[in-house]
């Protein structure tokens, strides 16, 4: 039981003992990578407990819900914990191959696991106010590693980042205090219970609104997302990867959880602008990156544009929709992630990324280009590649529910992705420009193109063996969307005697 | 620190730093039952840092708490996150408080708690964060570096340039810089 | 009690918002000050009238406050604390940097400055 708990133990730990000791010093950074594979490794084995006998529940400090803090694992919650210590793990070892002991930051290693403890908290938690704290954990680390090694430049792009979140978790605070004086509880499960007797309520319209707006803020969704595009390119490449593949996806993860297990089902019309924000997203997202001209901008844009193929799923609101919006996060976690990492071994290979500067990398490491090729082919969801099984369930269920408009757009948005990734490749591989040198000589691109095939290679197999990850979003959506069997796990787990 | 030093300040802000110590030592004592606890006690006590570090110039706190004031938070964290995942070892749930009731020569009866070890934890962490917050800030507005030289390894990258002084002209970005 | 602390923090809102929309940092920055006060200020109008009711924790008779508001807000002071301080700091780094906190003053080289491979 206690398993639920390691994911978030280990880094807080890991990012403690780290302080202490020094993260430049060998131990520091020794320990941090050897503590993100035990994350990895915890979660998976509390993802595989999870998926064979149900959700787990812990109450902190043995008191139990709704009155005690407990933290629930679901296997939507586990898998969410898999993919965030993966990507965790890919980051913090690029970071410490990229750069040597003595030139790196002593305080990027313990950040990140600040960060991770955020992430794995805000999926772990079973109550709104937790994932508030889980919330201000995440963003106050990312507030840091913005702009921890950040120059004026960066530090003008970052204010605005700071400035919306900072609002944005005000706002959030606000729900929660609207929350509990609405349903006189902030507990998940004890929220699904009461929310039900308010459907038709406007009340509980008013504050699912709020939600979307702190979770939309979150996730980057229309018209709240162009805090975003501008903060991420100004991060070092491995921290990029980490952000780019994890903080959007808490925000989807939290409105699955939200529309899904807390709020009732009936409310069409919060599902109903979900999607049609996303349509809007997706094409203004795609747009802006069409625009740019260096790769991590045109990759920070297209992360609004995916988030929304996510949040559209999530929108049509139906069993086999969730499970696409599921798998789908499962399989951009991924690819984003790795496409940052490989956009920064191209851009330690050219010194900068800058596609107008860039060139002759198809030459000089052909495996890299076709790295980045099957990430990109993914990205824009050509067949068999992962991208393809998510964005084909969500044309199909769009289809089934006659929203050609959406999936029009969904369709538009993919080609364009195409469009702006062949840019890239023609701009940094296929261009043979006798200017531009290739420094093949710097002997860290290596094991930094060996970490983008490590995740390469798992989505590849997310992509050609989808069955059995599709076979576990769907056991996730059903376990997500069952609310009375959530809120029956919850609030059946025992502990010590309350008196209310 | 600007030079002019107040005769009366001084004086009064070295008695009271002690007084106030006591207070918050009391406070985090008093907390599990009564109005008070870590968070009341560490405010309490960095309040008087910082009382002092205005008495007698910013490089005076350093040079009295000897310690750097974040490796003080970070001890603070590292307490307070063993007290909670400690019950995980005999097989208890994660965060659960255990009781002990006694007599104590010369002390009489007391009531000790593990969630007093994670209060102290609590009051490390407050004073460590909030004297090191004050004492940068402090010391960077009044014309000394942010950070003492001992402890540029902990917090510069060597890539870095220093922040203060004015505004030079905007420096040319080179590419990635290699992450 | 209630109408007037719920005008309170409605008139903090308000100022809050204004001052957040403003085009220089430090208005900014004092806008999500006061925002954050009054989203406390908000918070603990959860707990009910307090009239009649006492101190929960120390043991008075009677009904006491809903403490969980109370948590809740605390909470929030600490992290608004800190990000406060967080704010006042990279703001402070920002004026050292460009000698301006003022937004037209500080984004006007953006154009020439985005064509840098950043």
């Amino acid at each position: 039981m206690n398993l639920v708990v390691a994911p978030l133990l280990m880094p807080f730990l890991t990012a403690v003992v780290v302080l202490l000791v020094g993260g430049r010093t060998r131990v520091g950074r020794g320990l941090t990578v050897a503590s993100c594979v035990g994350q990895v490794l915890a979660a998976l084995a509390l993802l595989v407990r999870t998926a064979g006998s149900g959700i787990q529940v812990v109450a902190v400090g043995g008191w139990p819900a709704p009155h005690g803090i407990v933290l629930v694992s679901d296997v939507l919650a586990a898998l969410m914990t898999v993919l965030a210590s993966v990507t965790i793990l890919a980051g913090t070892v690029y970071g410490v191959l990229e750069m040597p002991a003595r030139l790196s930051h002593p305080l990027r290693l313990p950040l990140m696991q600040f960060l991770a403890v955020g992430i794995q908290l805000s999926f772990l938690t079973g109550d709104l106010f937790n994932l508030f704290v889980a919330f201000e954990i995440l963003l106050v680390s990312s507030y840091a590693l913005l702009t921890l090694e950040a120059d004026d430049w960066d530090v003008k792009q970052a204010f605005p980042y700071l400035a919306m979140n900072a609002v944005g978790s005000t706002l959030f605070f606000c729900a929660a205090g609207l929350t509990y004086g609405l349903l006189g509880t902030l507990n998940f499960a004890d929220m699904a219970m009461r929310s039900t007797a308010l459907v038709g309520d406007p009340r509980l319209m008013a504050l699912a609104l709020l939600f979307l707006a702190v979770f939309g803020l979150k996730a980057g969704l229309f018209p709240l997302y162009y805090w975003l595009p501008h903060s991420y390119p100004t991060l070092a490449t491995p921290v990029a990867g980490v952000f780019a593949g994890l903080l959007t996806k808490v925000g989807i993860y939290v409105l699955i959880r939200m529309c899904a297990t807390v709020l009732p089902h009936e409310l069409t019309g919060l599902h109903a602008l979900i999607a049609w924000a996303s349509g809007a997203t997706m094409l203004l997202g795609v747009l802006g990156a069409i625009s740019r001209n260096f790769i991590r901008g045109i990759l920070s844009f297209h992360i609004v544009s995916q988030v929304a193929f996510m949040t559209l799923a999530l929108g049509f609101f139906t069993p086999l929709s969730v499970t696409a919006a599921i798998f789908y996060i499962a399989h951009h976690i991924l690819v984003k992630a790795s496409l940052f990492l490989i956009g920064g071994v191209a851009a330690l290979l050219n010194r900068t990324d800058d596609l107008a500067r860039m060139g002759n990398l198809w030459k000089a490491a052909p495996w890299l280009g076709v790295l980045f090729l099957a990430q990109a082919m993914s990205l824009a969801g050509l067949p068999p590649l992962s991208g393809f099984w998510g964005k084909y369930l969500i044309v199909v269920e769009g289809v089934a529910r006659r929203e050609y408009v959406l999936v029009a757009a969904s369709l538009v948005a993919s080609v364009l992705t195409m469009f702006s990734m062949l840019k890239i490749w023609l701009a940094a591989f296929w261009n043979e420009d006798p200017t531009v040198v290739v420094h093949t000589e710097d002997p860290r691109w290596r094991p930094l193109a060996w970490i983008c095939a490590g995740m390469v290679a798992i989505s590849l197999t997310i992509g050609l063996g989808a069955e059995p990850l599709l076979r576990l979003a769907k056991q996730a959506s059903s376990m997500a969307m069952d609310r009375e069997g959530y809120a029956r796990a919850v609030l059946s787990t025992g502990g010590k005697e309350v008196q209310p | 620190m600007n030079a002019t030093r107040s005769v009366l300040f001084e004086p009064v802000a070295r008695g009271l730093f002690f007084v106030l110590h006591v207070f918050a030592v009391y406070l985090l004592l008093r907390g599990h039952d009564l109005p008070g606890g870590g968070f009341i006690g560490g405010l309490v006590s960095a309040i008087s840092w910082v009382m002092l570090g205005l008495a007698l110039g910013w490089s005076e706190v350093g040079r009295v708490l000897r310690v750097d004031p974040a490796r003080l938070a970070a001890m603070g964290l590292t307490v307070a996150g063993v007290t909670g995942a400690a019950p995980m070892l005999w097989g208890r749930a994660f965060f659960e408080q255990f009781f002990w009731h006694g007599t104590v020569p010369f002390l009489g009866e007391i009531h000790l708690g593990t969630p007093l070890a994670f209060d102290a934890g609590v009051f490390l962490v407050v004073v460590g964060i909030t004297v090191k917050m004050i004492v940068v800030l402090g010391r960077s507005t009044s014309g000394m570096r942010a950070f003492p030289r001992v402890e540029a390894d902990r917090y510069f990258s060597i890539l870095e340039e220093p922040i203060e002084g004015p505004a030079s002209t905007p420096k040319e970005k080179g590419g990635t810089d290699a992450g | 009690m209630q109408a007037d602390t719920a005008l309170l923090s409605g008139v903090l809102f308000a100022v809050s918002m204004w001052l957040l929309l403003q085009r220089s940092f430090v208005k900014v920055l004092f806008g999500f000050v006061l925002l954050s006060n009054a989203a406390n200020l908000f918070v603990l109008m959860m707990s009910g009238e307090p009239v009649g009711r006492s101190a929960p924790i120390v043991g008075d008779p009677g009904p006491v406050v809903d403490p969980l508001p109370q948590a809740l807000v605390l909470t929030a002071i600490v992290i608004g604390f800190g990000v406060t301080a967080y704010l006042v700091t990279l703001l402070y780094r920002l004026f050292l940097d460009s000698g301006t906190t003022h937004v037209d003053e500080l984004y006007a080289d953006e154009p020439a400055e985005r064509e840098k491979s950043k």
